[in-house]
């Protein structure tokens, strides 16, 4: 009987793990290509009354330049977890919690940005009960950030597993997926960038 | 221990060298695409219609340059199934957004009067 455990002290995986395996990974891409068709409905929501401000304002509210920077933060996280699944490549523990840890500040950071452009709006009476604009606004953007705030919860317990137990086939497994739940938050972002922000300025 | 092929092996990453210039590539792409779309609406480039369509075309190019320069979507030994699912989703995506979008747009006038312009109508045309 083949030992099966986290351990890769052979240099390829028993068929049946990397079956296995490949099937976690897929199913996780499924739950992705859920939240996309969420997030594309919420868009449609978004678009469709982001006209009705009810006599108050409307896209002028938001701010280019923290818009620009959330983006870049957000971009440069994603791209610095690519380079902690580099480190995992290299089977270098230390690099991997490195860059897991500076994607994780350039995340808190993003997430603390939305949060306080929130409270400015809300403070400023722009609250999400306002209109329809603004609760489909603060409905789209704020899924998202609840998604954000998901995935950084996800990544510090990933560095705890990861700092106690090093990188095993269970680790890098999901090393991967939350690389994967990562990189589609941006991907999102994207959108929200060029049809929230972007959009308004026109 | 060698974990320098797992991600290969699962089909999650494609085997080759040049992975870092993958990210780098990808990353160095969607910067210069976030930063033009800036611009181009800062500066104002062009009438409204037309900026809209070119911020969605970035957006556009941006999502595939990270689909495959972070996600490794559609590269060789790269498990084929989640690029065919990523289709469907899109089309799922096309249909519900290019319908609501479609449907919400044209609603002028296609509606049931409300009661105050029926009763309206009732009083001052058929003199009810």
């Amino acid at each position: 009987m083949t030992n099966h455990d986290a351990s890769l002290d052979h240099d390829a995986l028993a068929a049946d793990l990397r079956a296995q395996d490949n099937t976690t990974v897929f199913g996780f891409w499924m739950y992705l290509m859920n939240d996309f068709v969420l997030f594309a409905s919420l868009f449609a929501v978004y678009v469709v009354l982001r006209g009705n401000t009810f006599g108050g304002p409307g896209g002028e509210i938001f701010s280019m330049p923290l818009s620009l920077s959330e983006s870049l933060i957000l971009l440069t996280s994603s791209f610095t977890y690519g380079l902690s699944l580099l480190a995992a490549r290299h089977d270098d523990k230390r690099r991997v919690l490195f860059w897991l840890t500076v994607t994780f500040v350039l995340g808190a950071l993003f997430a603390l940005l939305e949060v306080s452009e929130f409270m400015r709006l809300i403070s400023d009476g722009n609250g999400p009960a306002q209109s329809a604009f603004l609760s489909s606004y603060f409905t789209l953007v704020g899924t998202h950030g609840l998604h954000i705030l998901g995935g950084l919860i996800w990544m510090g317990a990933l560095f705890a597993v990861i700092a106690r137990r090093g990188l095993t086939r269970f680790t890098l497994r999901k090393l991967l997926l939350l690389g994967l739940f990562w990189h589609f938050l941006d991907l999102v972002w994207i959108f929200i960038f060029a049809i929230v922000y972007l959009s308004a300025f026109i | 221990m060698s974990t320098n092929t797992y991600f290969e092996q699962i089909g999650a990453w494609p085997a080759s060298h040049g992975l870092t210039r993958s990210y780098i590539w990808g990353y160095a792409l969607s910067l210069i695409l976030t930063v033009v779309s800036y611009e181009a609406v800062v500066h104002h480039v062009a009438p409204r219609s037309a900026l809209v369509v070119i911020l969605l075309l970035l957006a556009g190019v941006q999502f595939i340059v990270q689909l495959v320069f972070f996600l490794h979507l559609g590269r060789e030994t790269v498990s084929r199934e989640r690029l065919i699912v990523l289709w469907c989703a899109l089309l799922i995506v096309l249909i519900v957004v290019a319908g609501s979008l479609w449907i919400m747009f044209s609603l002028g006038g296609r509606m049931a009067p409300s009661t105050a312009q029926m009763e309206h109508y009732m009083n001052n045309e058929q003199g009810i």
